[in-house]
């Protein structure tokens, strides 16, 4: 009666995606439908047990979910262990050595090809690096004998210049005091220098101008 | 957008189950003692099958049951679970201890006979089969 009702399907728990047409589906009774008639006034007669019989069917359920508990953790470690000793374990064993000895292999290869490469970069760049030093060693001597020559012309200068010694400064203060110089002068905007202080323009003729020379 | 929680996949882990699954005709049970995810109906879809029991006593009055072990212990090693009937069968098989439905069902039988049933159970020897193999 509920398997079978119509195209509507309602509550189905358990369908089956693989369509079985020998079975008919099982369909609850729908949830608004009232109780059955002859189902009003049932009142089932529990089943009582009597203390004992109840005490020792605990007492067997315990055990033998005890035992269970025990056998199921057994045999998972019993699987654990297969799995690492057992004939695929070996092999895999086996083959994952063999492809790390390749691997290793390979590896070596591999270093001693860019060890070698490495050992001619090196090469090269220490005979630039020695190149180089030489190099930076012959300026830097060439340099300290310029710096040398350098000092020496500064010093024969500086010891050429007229310095006023103690034996000089009589003499120099007598020379001063007889030739006073006069720092005083005057430009034309045409470009010629009037020097001293009280000299005037018209006093000195065109012919004798000085052109001042920007040296 | 709103989704719906029933549109969400979920992946909760479904656990596999050691069961009978009944074939054969009417009124003449057969059932293949067959691993299952618990969700999958009877008839479903089936990951392996571990035995088989004919709930029907044969001509020597044995009810036959096959059962691999080693596939059995494999899977209960994958956490699978047992149903009734066949927690039942492996311990009167000695495979794991007796379950205590036999022993219940021993003790009631010894208090009172069992109720009648439609179909007798054949009593006494058959005459030997003509094949050697079996």
């Amino acid at each position: 009666m509920f398997g079978s009702s119509g195209s509507r399907v309602l509550n189905v728990i358990n369908i089956s995606y693989i369509q079985s047409r020998s079975k008919r589906v099982w369909v609850r009774k729908p949830l608004g439908s009232p109780m059955a008639k002859s189902k009003i006034f049932r009142i089932t007669p529990k089943p009582v047990l009597p203390e004992d019989e109840k005490a020792e069917i605990k007492r067997l359920f315990d055990n033998y979910k005890n035992s269970m508990k025990s056998i199921r953790h057994y045999f998972f470690e019993q699987s654990l262990k297969q799995a690492e000793s057992g004939e695929v374990a070996q092999m895999k064993h086996r083959l994952e050595d063999q492809e790390h000895e390749r691997l290793m292999e390979e590896n070596r290869l591999e270093n001693e090809k860019t060890a070698m490469l490495r050992e001619e970069r090196l090469k090269i760049q220490a005979e630039k690096t020695q190149q180089n030093v030489l190099a930076s060693l012959i300026k830097k001597e060439g340099e300290a004998k310029l710096h040398e020559i350098q000092i020496e012309d500064f010093l024969t200068k500086q010891m050429s210049t007229p310095f006023i010694q103690a034996e000089n400064i009589e003499k120099a203060i007598e020379d001063a005091l007889a030739n006073p110089v006069n720092f005083n002068f005057a430009l034309d905007l045409n470009g010629y220098v009037y020097r001293g202080k009280d000299t005037s323009i018209d006093t000195i003729p065109e012919e004798k101008r000085e052109r001042l020379n920007s040296n | 957008m709103i989704i719906m929680a029933s549109a969400l996949p979920t992946f909760t882990k479904i656990g596999k189950v050691i069961r009978l699954n009944r074939h054969g005709c009417t009124n003449r049970p057969f059932y293949h003692i067959v691993v299952q995810k618990t969700k999958d109906n009877q008839d479903g879809p089936v990951i392996e099958q571990v035995g088989s029991f004919d709930a029907m006593p044969n001509n020597k009055n044995e009810k036959l049951v096959a059962l691999n072990f080693e596939r059995i212990q494999y899977w209960l090693s994958q956490g699978a679970k047992l149903s009734d009937p066949v927690a039942q069968l492996l311990g009167l098989s000695g495979f794991l201890p007796n379950h205590p439905r036999t022993i219940i069902q021993a003790w009631k039988n010894r208090r009172e006979p069992p109720r009648e049933r439609k179909i007798e159970a054949i009593k006494g020897i058959a005459p030997p089969l003509d094949n050697p193999k079996l």
